[in-house]
């Protein structure tokens, strides 16, 4: 009876976490690992600055993703006003724009002699217009870049919250008497809590973990702190033990939200008992004003990039003719087909096997891999090859044979597998808020008109899922044509793709030759984005 | 081998560590009968609908159905080899196929295609010709209960078992369906175990009925018995179709009754003369004559259509209810004098 239990979904399913699983336990077991003298310098010159840097870039991004996505999910769920249905979706497309180029961007904007300069000679004349044009460089171009491209997350959310939220509260509080002000501090803001932290807490994680941007600006970073301990130091237990120090943070922010949510209840966007918020038509100078916020949001997250990178792909037009163009972009979407697919399908699989083992244990261990999530792409790919590396010499030079290093390390398929552990908990989470919706006797009916596990799976869950699937799928393929510091350490030899050329070129100060790959992966996103526009606001 | 078509025996019914139904033993005699199991919400009954289905496990006891063992300790048949079927009270349609769609998966469990009930019948009388291209979630809950309904009487099960079928369907279509549904059932012969809160509908749907209370099967007769001879003082209550007044047994058919006085009948359980007992008065036990005069007060009125049922006020404050054909003329009001006929005879003499 007992071993009945451990079926082969059961097995798929503990297998897939583990895997999952096993760069979190890498950075946590190799903590007690000694480490090079880099370690007693780190601690008395710079560890400081990397923590406090970390801290001011997550404070001022949350601030501003924070004031910018509720505002603007606000303002077009509540209000009517000119573009108002355009500005729903096209405010999305900022999710096209990976941090780091617009990074690029605006530094190639506000430099001395950069594009800022250009249109004001080009206006008023040719004088020295550089010390009027502001510079937003360092910290705050940092902050300005990942918040433009993020602030998306909590824009999503929070308006999908607003969506679901139900007129009978606001009606509520016309009835006693609150004003809209009020109502907004006390009644809306409130309900939508739950989204706007989920919002924040993927800012908070992908602010921590960003590479490009803080590494183009010179930040040191807990994230460039790592990057810099295993290439500069080949230091590579010091960079799991500041891995450690990033995690333990990010599952602070994590628990610190908990505690203060308490019980707390809020809205659940079910069918009944909602009654669908009515927008109110602006007129005069409020419309006006809601139309520029909107306007301007757009104008600075998607078009200034895009625009920017356009300009010089057309003034710079031999460096658009160097690049092999199909080959990239045959590298990233092999990348994206073959991640997609591994992610989908195992992701469906644990899912299933969760579903009908109904182990406590294993939904536990599905809890703890998806965090996998909240961990920065370089230590992922750190962890990766620290366990191949002591797989290789204990367990496989144990057998006689001499490597497996370069089967998984420097090869697509090492490269797939570190996309897996980082995005699976997108595909999971995907396909299990879709499995939320079907109930378990949907599967119990299922079973007593006959249908076995295996037919249930394919011939219910499958075609009722088939929605989810392509978003699922479209969210990874966009995380995966942007992704940056994974593909950059594990990607095979002479194997670029669009991310990586960007970065090669800007790295080497040569923005306007990283202009041509970074407008074709702006547009390539975009395409994903819109395809699936409709499904990301809804969800 | 066992000569029943359904036999449990003796087993536990477990929802949770709590919530257990103990000990049950029941049988099902012939293949096509209807049995209702009644019981408050959160007893256990569903729990026993999904482990006959096969859906929960058991630790003690066995059931068998058609000579065959489908669960016991050791053994246990996967939902899908059973060919039970059952209408979930939640509907658990397939959300991503129409009305018709979800009702063909039953017919196509009909494997050994015997029994073949039409489908544009069942569609018919269970007044889903409007609803049947629609999806789940397009149509309301007595809809999709109906739904659920079909796509299980389709499948031709060896068992049928219906969860509160039609708990969510409009009164104005109930008896309607209540009645179709038993002449489906019956002229198919397909076996059905219903769990129902109605007690008129399991009296009306079931050859037998079981009582579940504090966790056990308090009772298991067929329907007039449960009604007329509870076996226990939990059933009377649960029923709520009567009151116990304290009374004296005074001879071989005889009791006397501080509030009614003397009450004659025939006694189905033997008392001893001199025992004191407490005697349960039904609605239909009193009748009402106006020139009587055994006076009570009437604390309250209840008009039923076709009769009124009064609760009375006896000198010791204790109700008792009283029918009355509609058509009587006198309507009385609260607080006036409401006369008893008699001497009171009674049929069948229960009493604890």
């Amino acid at each position: 009876m007992f071993l009945k239990k451990f079926n082969i979904w059961y097995l798929s399913s503990f297998l897939i976490s583990i895997i999952v699983a096993t760069p979190i336990i890498t950075v946590f077991t190799s903590f007690f690992d000694p480490t090079s003298n880099y370690s007693t310098i780190l601690k008395n010159t710079f560890l400081f600055d990397y923590v406090l840097n970390s801290i001011v870039l997550l404070l001022g991004v949350l601030i501003l993703t924070f004031v910018i996505g509720v505002a603007s999910a606000y303002l077009v769920s509540f209000y009517v006003f000119p573009c108002v249905n355009f500005f729903k979706w096209a405010l999305i497309l900022s999710f096209a724009v990976p941090a780091y180029i617009y990074a690029y961007s605006l530094t190639a904007f506000f430099e001395n002699y950069g594009t800022a300069f250009t249109i004001l000679k080009n206006l008023f004349g040719n004088i020295n217009y550089n010390p009027y044009i502001p510079k937003f460089d360092g910290m705050i171009g940092a902050i300005l870049s990942i918040s433009f491209s993020l602030f998306g997350y909590v824009y999503v959310l929070t308006r999908a919250s607003f969506y679901y939220q139900s007129q009978n509260l606001i009606e509520l509080g016309k009835n006693l008497g609150f004003s809209k002000k009020r109502s907004f501090f006390k009644i809306i803001l409130p309900s939508a809590r739950p989204a706007i932290v989920a919002g924040l807490s993927l800012v908070a994680m992908e602010t921590l973990s960003d590479f490009g941007s803080v590494s183009f600006f010179g930040i040191s970073t807990l994230t460039t702190g790592i990057y810099n301990a295993w290439i500069t130091f080949d230091d590579l237990t010091l960079a799991n033990r500041l891995s450690f120090y990033l995690l333990i943070f990010i599952f602070g922010l994590f628990i610190l939200e908990n505690f203060s949510r308490k019980k707390a209840q809020y809205h659940s966007p079910t069918k009944s008992g909602i009654k669908k918020n009515t927008a109110t038509k602006l007129t005069g100078k409020r419309s006006v004003l809601a139309f520029l916020f909107c306007g301007i949001v757009f104008f600075i997250s998607f078009l200034f990039p895009v625009l920017q990178m356009l300009y010089w792909t057309v003034s710079f037009p031999k460096h658009l003719a160097d690049l092999d163009l199909l080959k990239l972009f045959s590298n990233t979407i092999l990348l994206v087909f073959l991640s997609s697919i591994i992610l989908i399908f195992l992701s469906f699989v644990s899912n299933y096997g969760n579903r009908v083992s109904r182990s406590r244990l294993l939904d536990w261990l599905t809890i703890f891999s998806v965090s996998g999530y909240a961990i920065p792409g370089i230590i992922l790919a750190i962890a990766f090859i620290t366990f191949i590396s002591w797989f290789d010499n204990n367990i496989i030079s144990f057998f006689g044979i001499k490597t497996i290093k370069s089967i998984f390390i420097g090869s697509i398929l090492g490269l797939v597998l570190v996309y897996f552990i980082r995005f699976y908990s997108l595909a999971s989470n995907g396909i299990k808020s879709g499995y939320l919706k079907i109930n378990y006797s949907i599967d119990e009916s299922a079973y007593l008109l006959g249908y076995s596990k295996f037919k249930t799976f394919t011939n219910i869950h499958i075609p009722y899922l088939k929605n989810s699937i392509l978003l699922i799928s479209v969210l990874i393929s966009i995380e995966i044509i942007k992704e940056l510091p994974i593909t950059l350490i594990m990607r095979p030899f002479n194997f670029e793709t669009f991310a990586t050329t960007a970065y090669i070129f800007a790295s080497q100060d040569l923005l306007e030759a990283a202009a041509a790959p970074s407008l074709f992966l702006i547009i390539i996103a975009s395409f994903f984005i819109l395809i699936t526009s409709r499904y990301i606001l809804k969800d | 081998m066992s000569k029943n078509f359904l036999e449990i025996d003796n087993v536990t019914f477990t929802a949770s560590a709590k919530n257990k139904v103990n000990n049950v033993s029941l049988q099902i005699e012939r293949k096509g009968d209807i049995i209702c199991l009644l019981g408050p919400s959160g007893i256990g009954k569903t729990t026993i609908l999904r482990t006959i289905a096969g859906l929960e496990k058991i630790t003690s006891g066995k059931i068998v159905l058609n000579n065959k063992v489908v669960s016991s300790k050791d053994f246990h048949l996967e939902p899908e080899k059973r060919n039970i079927s059952l209408a979930f009270q939640d509907n658990a349609l397939f959300p991503h196929y129409n009305v018709i769609q979800n009702i063909e998966f039953g017919a196509e469990r009909n494997i050994s295609k015997k029994n073949n009930l039409n489908i544009n019948e069942i569609i018919k009388f269970l007044h889903l010709e409007h609803v049947k291209d629609k999806f789940p979630h397009q149509i309301s809950s007595g809809e999709a209960q109906r739904a659920s309904l079909a796509r299980s009487l389709l499948s031709n099960p060896d068992l049928l078992l219906l969860d509160e079928p039609l708990s969510n369907v409009d009164q104005n279509f109930k008896e309607e369906i209540q009645v179709k549904l038993k002449q489906v059932l019956t002229e198919h012969k397909i076996t059905t175990i219903i769990v129902t809160h109605d007690s008129y509908e399991a009296f009306y749907l079931g050859n037998k009925c079981g009582i579940i209370l504090d966790g056990q099967l308090k009772q298991y007769d067929d329907p007039y018995n449960v009604y007329h001879f509870p076996n226990s003082i939990e059933v009377v209550n649960f029923l709520n179709r009567g009151t116990l007044i304290p009374a004296k047994v005074t001879g071989e058919n005889s009791l006397e009754s501080e509030d009614l006085g003397t009450i004659k009948g025939k006694f189905i359980k033997h008392y001893p003369k001199g025992s004191d007992v407490k005697l349960l008065i039904q609605p239909e036990d009193l009748e009402h004559d106006d020139n009587s005069n055994l006076k009570l007060e009437v604390v309250d009125r209840q008009f039923r259509g076709t009769n009124f049922i009064y609760t009375l006020k006896t000198q010791n404050n204790l109700t008792i209810p009283v029918f009355v054909h509609s058509h009587h003329i006198h309507q009385h009001q609260v607080e006036e004098k409401f006369g008893i006929k008699r001497p009171i005879i009674i049929d069948h003499i229960v009493c604890f």
